[in-house]
């Protein structure tokens, strides 16, 4: 009932709508652009919303984030490259599409399954959220630890070449988040007598130098080739040939209802994200489909699998952070961020103090999913061309200066954009080293509460650490951390994994 | 064996951060019932530092070597890095329009804009773009120039 009450409230504002238009073109555009992530836009655009209402600041950059896990699509058929780690899958039977002039038949079957996986995850999200955080509610503080403590674990260790430097990352990440007065005793920790540490390392130049500077450090080191767009012929007997009937539709239908599935799943996992759910749907779809055979070659069935995936992770990654606290992507982290900032505090009770406010940011998603599906049905190619067009030696110069100028702008501070630039390097080599540079900043953003619910516990204790394995709850949750740890381990000596989190 | 050097340096890095952080750990005061509080995260989390970097330390197999790249730090970010703490302390003692006009066409240069008539526009507009997105539409108070700010003249 209350997502039909949030419906109506975004429906009547036109400020909301349009805010909401914005993010899906934006997020639309920076998703297609090679090397540029929907986490790095949302990066650099947090600075901007501190002068937005609440509502239509998150809608903005949730939007954002949705609209760009798709917009990876268009650069991984179009120009062969995927725009995000998450489009990787995409472009294995996308990009071979394009080389048969059915680049704009890929787009559609992209477009059509992003819609209805994003679609299928948020109302999940929307069904499920308030009984997950009715549960949220009967968790003690060493269960809680337990949840972060596995957070970690799976965070740190799932994803990327190395346990070892995935599990070195969180750990980092939460070294840094020590850094200020201790929140207990405001005793100093980790300063070294600089004054401006005293708050503690800022969220938003941290990560607009873990993300965006970090990226044009790379992008410099790359000097990469021109984008090269594949160019369709536009006479009728391409268009005849591009036109996506529902004979071919109809054999990707069970792919992408059971790839919404996985991506949902996925999603609600922390740490894990778009790239491992969109491999995940392509691997299971190419074992259960009647064609195997032409998967790779250019199967829409191909196309459609993993981009329902990727895209339906967007929405159950939002239960843990709203009912927990516990960002389960990095865009997640960020919102975490932006929740702050004006006042919201996360975790089970958000659903009591901001419930109005939670289902119209629901809400906005549901309309966001709508507004990039059109515009992506019928304008994916113009964006490609556009991108195309967009020369990347000036766009990433003009990405640094304004890095720079949104880092300074977060607390008007210049020791902040001095922080940016620190990170843009400690992102940079992370990005050179095989570190994971989403497990450092996820870390970074649940430290606080775990330290807050370690503490806790042990006061609530007389057995001391003994509290973690006494309560059935939080053993089941590290006992979940330690099988997750070793079996990553097994299945990494049995076979090489190599995947990002560059935009879960 | 031998060792990875593609782990070796960030592993090292790892450990001397771990074991700043664990001297650091102890500067931490007690609580004031004696007790560890405020010091037991930062203790566990750098003491678990120094143990990963310690564990990245040791002897890998042939094969393992062999993934690892070994490319040299390429030139391009370093310059850029240079820049952007040039550009930092720059805007601290000139303001941020002097300096942003500075950087902007060093910045692209880097990137290997070579035109000079494109350069120059890129040097006159940048600021004044920032200028009117960030400190006139958001109304933040713009960094102040120590030595000398243009905002001074023109009464920005």
């Amino acid at each position: 009932m209350d997502i039909f009450i949030g419906l109506a409230n975004v429906l009547m504002d036109p400020i909301i709508l349009a805010w909401v238009f914005a993010a899906a073109i934006v997020g639309m555009i920076v998703g297609a652009i090679p090397g540029l992530t929907a986490s790095a836009a949302i990066a650099m655009l947090v600075p901007l919303t501190y002068y937005m209402e609440p509502l239509s600041a998150l809608a903005f950059l949730y939007v954002i984030g949705k609209s760009g896990r798709y917009g990876g699509s268009i650069a991984a058929i179009l120009f062969n490259t995927p725009g995000t780690a998450a489009s990787a899958a995409t472009q294995l039977d996308g990009y071979p599409l394009a080389q048969k002039g059915q680049a704009s038949k890929a787009m559609k079957v992209a477009t059509i399954s992003s819609v209805i996986g994003d679609l299928f995850g948020e109302i999940v999200l929307i069904v499920g959220i308030a009984w997950i955080a009715a549960l949220a509610l009967l968790l003690g503080p060493p269960d809680l630890f337990a949840i972060y403590l596995t957070a970690f674990v799976v965070i740190g260790s799932v994803i990327g070449k190395s346990v070892l430097k995935g599990l070195a990352s969180a750990a980092l990440g939460i070294v840094i988040k020590m850094v200020g007065l201790d929140p207990i005793t405001g005793a100093d920790r980790f300063t070294f007598g600089i004054t401006e540490l005293m708050d503690g390392v800022s969220l938003v130049p941290l990560m607009i130098g873990i993300f965006v500077l970090a990226e044009v450090f790379e992008q410099v080191a790359k000097r990469s080739n021109p984008i090269e767009i594949v160019n369709e012929p536009d006479d009728q007997t391409a268009r005849d040939g591009n036109r996506l009937t529902w004979v071919e539709f109809r054999p990707c239908l069970p792919h992408i209802l059971r790839s919404s599935v996985i991506g949902t799943v996925i999603g609600m996992l922390p740490g894990l994200g778009s790239t491992i759910a969109a491999f995940v749907a392509y691997g299971e779809g190419k074992r259960r489909a009647k064609n195997p055979e032409a998967w790779g070659k250019g199967a829409l069935e191909g196309v459609a699998a993993p981009e329902a995936a990727n895209n339906a992770v967007s929405g159950p990654s939002m239960a843990p952070l709203l009912t927990l606290g516990i960002p389960g992507s990095t865009i997640g982290a960020i919102l975490v961020g932006v929740f702050l900032i004006h006042g919201i505090q996360i975790g089970p009770t958000l659903f009591v103090t901001s419930r109005e406010l939670i289902y119209s940011l629901f809400a906005c998603g549901l309309i966001g999913i709508v507004m990039y599906g059109l515009i992506g049905y019928f304008g994916a190619a113009y964006v490609g061309r556009f991108i195309a067009r967009v020369p990347t030696d000036i766009l990433y110069p003009i990405i640094m200066l304004t890095s720079v100028m949104s880092a300074y702008v977060s607390r008007g501070s210049l020791f902040d954009v001095g922080v940016m630039i620190l990170f843009g390097i400690v992102g940079w080599g992370m990005k050179r080293f095989d570190f994971n540079p989403a497990a450092f900043v996820i870390s970074f953003v649940l430290a606080g509460g775990a330290e807050e619910a370690f503490r806790q516990s042990l006061r609530l204790s007389d057995a001391g650490i003994l509290i973690f394995i006494t309560r059935p709850i939080a053993l089941a949750f590290l006992l979940i951390g330690v099988f997750v740890l070793l079996s990553r381990i097994r299945s990494l000596r049995a076979r090489p994994v190599n995947a990002a989190l560059d935009d879960a | 064996m031998p060792l990875n050097l593609h782990q070796t340096g960030p592993a090292i890095a790892l450990l001397a951060t771990g074991a700043v952080a664990v001297t650091a750990s102890f500067w931490i005061p007690l609580d004031y019932d004696g007790s560890m509080g405020a010091r037991v995260f930062p203790l566990i989390s750098a003491g678990v530092l120094i143990l990963l970097g310690g564990l990245m330390l040791r002897p890998v197999k042939a094969d393992e070597e062999a993934e690892a790249s070994h490319a040299g730090i390429p030139a391009g970010p370093l310059m850029l890095l240079a820049l952007v703490v040039f550009y930092l302390w720059l805007i601290g003692k000139l303001g941020y329009l002097i300096s942003t006009g500075l950087v902007t066409p060093v910045a692209l240069w880097l990137f290997g804009i070579r035109n000079p008539a494109g350069l120059a526009v890129a040097a006159l507009t940048a600021p004044f773009t920032f200028h009117l997105i960030f400190f006139e539409a958001l109304g933040v108070f713009p960094p102040y120039g120590a030595w000398f700010d243009l905002l001074d003249l023109i009464g920005g």
